[in-house]
């Protein structure tokens, strides 16, 4: 049974000979929710392969989120063995079923849950068939899982690609959209850039350590003090910068805003859920829990890292007129916060770090499922001026937005204050006091972007029609005064000029819009041509952005047992 | 620097293989014998004179011809160490491959149902709706000789 020990792969097996067991053993109940993942997208393949007929978008959807509810429940089921009986350790070491990667597990599944939701509104809206968005969720979020377990440098790279590349196609998704496939080649060729970067500093570690496995790795730099440094200080760095591309960190960050703003919207809600979400968690145990003796070292550079995304994210974010873009400037700006944990290097910060990845997955992927919505099909229009008005349009979509706005702002009884809190808390305890300030401060620049988008959706600038006038009451809601924007469009029909839109308006693509455009007299059709075209939900983009509310504001009242979660996490580390 | 030291032979390795191209350079420019014809000056010296330019694009289908062509190349490459070392891995080897195989298979047939394979007239699979400024005249050029018969 020797020879089985190549079963592990090329790494695990010299491992294997290593520690001393001959029999590399698969506990396959301990990869069991990545199995889930990823056979079920095989499934998904074939039975779209199969089908005579192709399949509605929401028999995808539905598939996508029974097989993450299933993946979500082996990972809490994982997690009361872990508690009961310690860590797991697999496939020849190099899979780690801890307390920190389940909590991740959870956390990717909780993404995988709401993301096909949010996604199976905006497919139909713009008409793209097929298993895709769904199969390439599925695969990033097992990578990302494999990057939260990994316990081995081959096994995290591996994990960053099975993350990034359906990413990257996930970005180019909607293909008749110049946007799109920008935004999908940029963010390859970065994202292979950086990987090949990664990839050198896996070689100049093991160059230096002798092991790729984070456990041996650790081991070693505990029993020797190494002297002679460069190349290890090298490898660390090279690391540091791939995690950094890939998380979004300044300064390199310059493929995130054109990304973001170019993939289709929830495509990048995922996106940045998803990259974040792996990112981290392998960011974390890398340097956290591998290279804790070399902190004097890495601390400065993480130090400069998190101050310069903190401070680049929000000041770059006030001066964006697009809501797209603005948020994707946030997101380097959430970026920052996390580091900050990262940075702190101690329980109390890898926690907070982990609070704020789980919050912020749920809180970015239904922002940017409103700004989906707002954008309408097509998805051009995402300036700040299409959410003038919105609270009085759309109130229900307006208040869920705002909640979530305010999240990502920290105001109280949301996740986002508490997520914000300890990270700021751990970074002060860990006498970071000007980080913390820092943080802080952009955390007050960043509260009045956020705030501006939620004042402009419930200003009441958006009502001066006088109302009544034969008009049904939504054609007047919707009205708002003209010279911002040419023309609304009639769910999806651009029209150029204001004159013969009657005409175009009878004929749009959405039945709300229909109804609206006929009911409404001729004299408020000037007025509703100068509007905003109406907001087509569905029950499916409804029912997830209830998720990212309801998580949002019932761990931002009662915050215990997912601070609970995140502290046993760490402590099972 | 004791760590450094391992990695001498890779930089004389450089070094070398920097010192042969420029010396072979370096020798053919002093030695060889300039007498250049209108034939030896042409990319390829033999063959079909060429009449025209290759045409510029090519239909998608050659890539993911080659795609396709890639992907069982890569399970071929897998399956030669594991049938060389099968006695030896035993069930457990087994089970691994058909996982590995399905995976590949699976997405055989999705490339299969998507029509990768198909040649001639498009079938439509799946119905195709383009963006109102992307039409035939704007994104097909056509290519080649052949004008009267194209239309």
């Amino acid at each position: 049974m020797i020879g089985s020990a190549h079963l592990a792969g090329v790494v695990g097996a010299r491992l294997v000979a290593a520690s001393g067991i001959t029999i590399p053993h698969i506990d396959y109940t301990a990869i069991l929710p990545e199995l889930i993942l990823l056979g079920g997208m095989l499934l998904l393949l074939a039975a779209a392969a199969l089908s005579p007929r192709p399949l509605p978008t929401e028999a995808y959807a539905t598939a996508t989120v029974g097989l993450a509810t299933a993946s979500l429940v082996t990972s809490l089921v994982l997690w009361r063995d872990v508690t009961d009986r310690g860590p797991l350790t697999t496939v020849a070491h190099s899979i780690d079923v801890d307390g920190f990667a389940l909590f991740f597990l959870v956390t990717i599944s909780c993404i995988l849950v709401v993301a096909p939701m949010l996604g199976a509104g905006y497919l139909r809206r713009e008409r793209i068939s097929g298993p895709e968005y769904y199969v390439l969720a599925l695969i990033s979020g097992s990578g990302a899982m494999f990057m939260a377990s990994a316990n081995d440098l081959v096994l995290v790279f591996l994990g960053l690609e099975i993350l990034s590349i359906p990413l990257y196609v996930l970005a180019g998704l909607d293909h008749r959209r110049e946007a799109s496939g920008e935004a999908a080649m940029k963010y390859f060729v970065l994202g292979a850039f950086s990987s090949a970067i990664f990839v050198y500093g896996i070689a100049l570690t093991y160059g230096a350590t002798g092991s790729t496995n984070l456990a041996e790795i650790g081991a070693f730099l505990a029993r020797n003090v190494v002297t002679s440094d460069g190349v290890l200080i090298g490898g660390l760095g090279l690391l540091l910068v791939g995690f950094a591309f890939k998380v979004a960190a300044v300064p390199f960050h310059m493929w995130t805003p054109d990304v973001y703003q170019g993939a289709p919207t929830p495509a990048t809600g995922f996106m940045a859920a998803m990259a974040k979400a792996g990112g981290f968690a392998a960011l974390l145990r890398v340097f956290v829990s591998t290279f804790p003796s070399l902190r004097s070292s890495w601390q400065p550079v993480v130090f400069v890292l998190a101050a310069l995304t903190l401070l680049v994210g929000a000041v770059v974010a006030v001066v964006q007129s697009d809501v797209k873009r603005m948020l994707s400037y946030s997101s380097i700006n959430h970026a920052g916060f996390v580091l900050l944990g990262l940075q702190a290097a101690t329980a109390r910060g890898v926690a907070g770090s982990l609070y704020y990845v789980f919050t912020y997955g749920l809180v970015v992927l239904g922002s940017f499922a409103v700004v989906s919505l707002v954008g309408g099909s097509g998805e051009d229009r995402h300036d700040l001026a299409r959410f003038r008005g919105l609270g009085r349009r759309q109130p229900v979509i307006a208040t869920a937005f705002a909640v979530l706005l305010l999240a990502q702002a920290g105001a109280p009884f949301t996740t986002g204050f508490f997520a914000k809190l300890y990270v700021v808390e751990a970074a002060a305890a860990a006498h970071s006091y000007l980080l913390a300030a820092i943080a802080m401060g952009s955390a007050a620049i960043a509260a009045f972007f956020y705030l501006r988008v939620v004042f402009l959706m419930f200003s009441d600038a958006g009502a001066a029609a006088p109302a009544g006038e034969g008009a049904t009451a939504r054609a007047v809601e919707a009205a708002r005064p003209a010279g911002i924007e040419p023309a609304g469009a009639a769910g999806g029909s651009w029209v150029p000029e204001p004159s013969g839109a009657v005409a175009t308006m009878v004929a749009p693509v959405t039945r709300s819009a229909a109804a609206d455009a006929r009911s409404v007299s001729s004299g408020v059709v000037a007025l509703d041509v100068s509007g905003e075209p109406p907001v087509a939900t569905s029950p499916w983009i409804l029912a997830g952005l209830g998720i990212c509310v309801a998580v949002t504001v019932v761990f931002g009242v009662w915050p215990q047992p997912l601070v609970e979660f995140a502290h046993q996490a760490t402590l099972l580390f | 620097m004791g760590s450094l030291d391992s990695y001498l032979p890779i930089l004389i390795l450089f070094v070398l293989a920097l010192a042969f191209a420029g010396l072979s350079i370096f020798a053919s420019k002093l030695l060889a014998p300039k007498r250049p014809t209108s034939a030896k000056e042409a990319p390829y010296e033999c063959g079909i004179v060429p009449t025209e330019g290759p045409p510029q694009r090519f239909p998608v289908r050659f890539y993911l011809i080659a795609m396709i062509f890639v992907i069982f190349d890569i399970e071929i490459i897998f399956l030669f160490p594991w049938a060389v070392v099968y006695n030896e891995l035993g069930r457990f080897g087994l089970v691994e491959i058909v996982v590995f195989a399905a995976a590949v298979f699976f997405s055989f047939l999705y490339l299969l149902a998507n029509g990768a394979l198909d040649w001639g007239p498009v079938k439509r699979i799946r119905p195709v709706t383009a963006a109102a400024q992307r039409t035939t005249s704007s994104t097909v050029r056509r290519v080649g000789a052949g004008s009267g018969e194209a239309a």
